[in-house]
């Protein structure tokens, strides 16, 4: 049915669009491995994107995103392996085939919204990039989305939403947004205000949204409902770039919770970028022993932001040429002094094609976040953009 | 017979008149008067990047800009490739405040000024150097040189040395400034630490005028270290035009 109504939906968008519609997207392809316990797996993947907008009239715009994934290679992954042995031993032969990750094929209406331009607001009606906050890998204010640490600037998930941008006064605007949900009590609804002074954004935000995570010590579901209130900053101070975000949630059942977000960045004249971010988590565990199941799967299964309470992200990149970018990151959590490095590249192949490319390396303790038990991984992409 | 006295001496004190004023020109006056040509009141560019690598490789790019208030104001988004379409930059109070748009991911970003020593696209040119603003005046010190002929054309020699505490990414600037429009035909750029390392030279060539002003629409900056070189090409310009404020929003940026 979706189909059908993607079929007639589309051309008629094309008939009436005024300058024709604009198609364009990507091929990825990429190979992904990791030797946990011992064991060195390989899962592959080709995904094609298409993007299609159009400027329907002068106030109207459409805009489409289409995504086929499918996998080869290892496509059965057991996360059992990736955790540490005190937690993963302490599970029952019996509920052992739950734990195993299936990459399957999957194709998507990704993003598929209508812009409306009027005079003195917009307004977006469908399913939309909802992008909130100003870190770079971690975004407390952002409920929508959890990045990945390893690849924070990949493109995430689409969401349904009516959303509406108010420019109030110069450098000021308010954004209003509704998520539907099954009722109306459960939509996810959100008010932002953004504002400017002197060098710095700054923004206050306020949202009310159903919060879904699973309990994997019972296999059940907790369904509750989150109440955040924020903020967000980004600037420049004594020649740096600095930026910072705040978010209290209040939980309908269980244990309110804050995060915060505190980076800094800064270009050297021989071009090398550095960027450091700090980012707490008190939902997160602030001791390696209070490491649970639950901890590690709604980490694994972005549920949740973080295992640990505190960590920092660390970046280097210099461009070694112009066609060639290298960088090394690290992700360390500060809690229980473990470390995943992650040397990195971007090769530019064309004007429309890059290579790119990650080793991870975990050395931390034994029970830790980035333990050695884990064992290392890496990621190789080659995109081609049409 | 007259006549032809009274023309002859007109012709003559003009000629002793230009001489007397473009002596009277000071390294500030010269550099004010670059100042001045190159922030226009509004602008409108379509313009071709390509990018020439040490290697040979070449990449290219397409884009347009927009500009108000003598350059205070200015917007850029990029067209071409489609790697890279959509992406945009606004750049506030002469670059001091910049934003950067993803469209895949509908991000923007806010940008410290430090960002400005980055290289634009990779290119041989860093925001710094694109931005026009005002930083040849309040960043710099002007003193003229003696008067140098570039390709054929007299010019006025300038070189203009960073001021103490100026955040520039150049200890120097030596400009060859054609006499007859003040358009910089040729500017070296020197190492911000060794005053005497050359690292980039920008070359200004095909200058026709549009809307009364001499634009030149086709810029070289070549690396003279690295050996590459990225070659702007305008495609379309406007400068008799009006562009609302709107234009350089937040909400602009993401159209």
């Amino acid at each position: 049915m979706k189909r059908l109504a993607l079929l007639i939906f589309l051309p008629t968008v094309f008939i009436f669009a005024q300058n024709g519609p604009d198609i364009f997207g990507y091929f990825e392809t990429q190979m992904m491995g990791a030797n946990p316990s011992g064991n060195y797996y390989t899962v592959h993947s080709n995904k094609l994107r298409f993007d299609i907008s159009s400027q329907v009239s002068e106030k109207v715009s459409f805009a489409a995103n289409f995504d086929y994934i499918n996998y080869f290679g290892k496509k059965d992954w057991n996360i059992l392996e990736f955790l540490p042995n005190r937690i993963s031993s302490e599970i029952p032969d019996s509920i052992k085939p739950y734990f195993i990750l299936p990459f399957s094929d999957r194709s998507f209406l990704d993003n598929a919204y209508i812009k409306v331009a009027f005079k003195n607001f917009d307004l977006t009606i469908g399913k939309q990039q909802i992008s909130l906050g100003t870190g770079y890998t971690w975004n407390p204010t952002d409920v929508f989305n959890i990045k990945d640490v390893l690849d924070p600037t990949y493109e995430q998930p689409g969401h349904n939403a009516i959303r509406v941008d108010i420019p109030l006064f110069e450098r000021v605007t308010f954004t209003g947004l509704l998520s539907p949900e099954d009722q109306w009590k459960n939509y996810g609804k959100m008010a932002l205000i953004k504002f400017g002074i002197s060098h710095f954004d700054f923004s206050l935000i306020g949202i009310e949204k159903i919060w879904t995570f699973d309990n994997f010590m019972t296999f059940t579901q907790s369904v509750e409902k989150r109440k955040l209130i924020g903020g967000s900053f980004a600037g420049e101070l004594f020649g740096m770039g600095i930026w910072g975000e705040f978010a209290q949630n209040y939980m309908e059942k269980s244990k309110d919770f804050y995060e915060a977000v505190l980076g800094f960045d800064y270009t050297f004249d021989c071009q090398l970028y550095m960027m450091v971010e700090f980012y707490r988590n008190t939902l997160g565990k602030d001791s390696k022993d209070e490491y649970n199941l639950n901890d590690f799967m709604r980490y694994y299964l972005s549920e949740q932001k973080a295992v640990c309470r505190d960590q920092a992200y660390i970046l280097l990149n210099y461009p070694l040429t112009a066609l060639l970018n290298a960088g090394l990151i690290s992700i360390v959590s500060i809690t229980d002094k473990s470390i995943a490095i992650v040397p990195n590249f971007n090769y530019s192949l064309s004007d429309n094609a890059e290579l790119m490319g990650y080793f991870n390396l975990n050395v931390g303790k034994e029970e830790s976040v980035f333990t050695k038990e884990q064992g290392n991984g890496f990621l190789i992409r080659l995109r081609y953009f049409f | 017979m007259k006549r032809a006295i009274s023309f002859f001496i007109a012709v003559f004190l003009f000629a002793f008149m230009s001489r007397v004023y473009s002596q009277d020109l000071t390294g500030d006056d010269i550099v004010k008067k670059v100042n001045d040509l190159i922030n226009v009141e509004a602008a409108y560019m379509k313009a071709k990047m390509t990018i020439t690598t040490t290697s040979g490789a070449k990449r290219t790019f397409i884009y347009k800009s927009w500009s108000k208030d003598k350059g205070e104001k200015a917007l850029m988004r990029y067209l071409e490739p489609s790697r890279v379409k959509g992406q945009a930059i606004l750049m506030l109070n002469n670059a001091d405040d910049i934003w950067m748009y993803f469209p895949r991911t509908g991000r923007v970003r806010k940008l410290a000024t430090h960002a400005k020593k980055q290289k634009m696209m990779d290119s041989d040119f860093s925001y710094e150097d694109m931005g026009s603003g005002e930083t040849f005046i309040e960043d710099f010190n002007a003193k003229r040189l003696k008067d140098d002929k570039y390709k054929g054309e007299d010019c006025y020699k300038v070189e203009l040395i960073r001021k103490k505490d100026a955040d520039v990414s150049y200890s120097r600037l030596i400009m060859w400034v054609r006499k007859s429009d003040f358009v910089p035909l040729l500017i070296e750029y020197y190492d911000e630490n060794n005053p005497e390392i050359l690292i980039k030279r920008l070359y200004q060539e095909n200058i026709r005028v549009v809307d009364g002003i001499p634009t030149a629409f086709k810029i070289i900056m070549k690396n003279e270290i690295g050996n590459s070189s990225t070659e702007i090409e305008l495609i379309e310009v406007k400068y008799d035009i009006q562009i609302s404020d709107g234009m350089f929003t937040e909400r602009s940026l993401k159209k």
